[in-house]
């Protein structure tokens, strides 16, 4: 009875282990996956072509709302100021979540519009941006 | 009962193998899909076709001031575009945007305009396209004038910006 209880125990112990680094394992790579998926460099570069896009499609007269929650988590938590997440200069769009973005040329991207564009900060609900396309 | 316990381990290693070996795939197939850049040439060669096609033609008439000199020396100026780019990978000196405008009459086939704009040296790499080559798009559509006359309009956009679409 008494080898028995010890062998139980031991199957216990070894299942045990043999679950939490399963856990762990696929944690690392979920985590992994999602570091990816989110990560500043991907959404400076996603961000600056979406907005070229908007802009290149867009008319003199429009205001353009985007929601960027996810970048504006990035720049919260990276210190970076909310109002220069997105800057544009002459018909350059440029996006910058953390100090370093700077450094990451595909933060930025240019539209072949010839208009007038104004990036706000909606402060309103801290979740985006709003455009003001005007004429040249 | 000590053979069963071996073979419990050797399972478990085989799991861990296996475990590490979906892992690395995916780790791989992940980095070659997020590494690389969106590629948003073939939308912008689209967004700029339209821009010149509502330039030139509203409401299926065409805009009869593209038939002058003044329209057809400033196309860019006309239809409010702005082929400037960023200072990378030395685009300044390179222009990365091409269009070609061709009106013809629509029976005859007669040339009535013809204007480009941009680096001509792109549209000679058009074909075969290939992923590095620059992406190009040609369309084409009917228009009339005012006194129902018929033409066809033909389109030529082309949008390099190969090292910030491709890797």
């Amino acid at each position: 009875m008494k080898i028995l209880k010890n062998k139980k125990g031991n199957i216990l112990t070894e299942n045990l282990i043999f679950i939490i680094l399963n856990i762990v394992f696929l944690s690392i790579l979920i985590l992994f996956l999602f570091s990816k998926m989110g990560s500043a460099a991907v959404l400076e570069e996603r961000y600056s072509k979406e907005i070229a896009l908007l802009i290149d499609s867009a008319k003199p007269g429009m205001t353009i709302s985007l929601n960027m929650e996810d970048a504006v988590k990035i720049a919260k938590k990276e210190k970076w100021p909310l109002d220069k997440i997105v800057f544009i200069e002459g018909n350059t769009v440029k996006v910058q979540l953390r100090e370093k973005g700077a450094e990451n040329s595909l933060g930025s991207y240019s539209f072949f519009n010839d208009v007038n564009v104004k990036a706000n900060f909606d402060t309103t609900n801290n979740k985006g941006y709003y455009f003001v396309i005007g004429e040249k | 009962m000590k053979n069963k316990k071996g073979g419990d381990k050797i399972i478990s290693v085989y799991w861990f193998v296996i475990l590490f070996l979906v892992a690395a795939g995916i780790s791989y197939m992940v980095i070659s899909f997020y590494g690389k850049p969106y590629d948003i040439r073939e939308l912008e060669a689209n967004v700029l076709t339209n821009r010149i096609a509502d330039c030139v033609s509203t409401n299926g008439y065409l805009n009869e001031e593209i038939l002058t000199h003044s329209f057809q020396n400033s196309l860019l100026n006309k239809c409010n575009l702005n082929f400037e780019v960023e200072d990378a990978y030395d685009w300044k000196t390179q222009e990365q945007f091409y269009v070609k405008l061709e009106v013809l009459e629509f029976n005859s086939k007669v040339k009535v305009v013809e204007v480009s704009e941009g680096n001509s040296n792109l549209k000679d790499f058009c074909e075969p396209a290939s992923k590095n080559s620059p992406t190009c798009l040609n369309r084409s559509f009917y228009s009339i004038d005012k006194q129902n006359n018929q033409y066809q309009v033909n389109i030529l956009s082309v949008v390099r910006k190969t090292e910030k679409n491709v890797k």
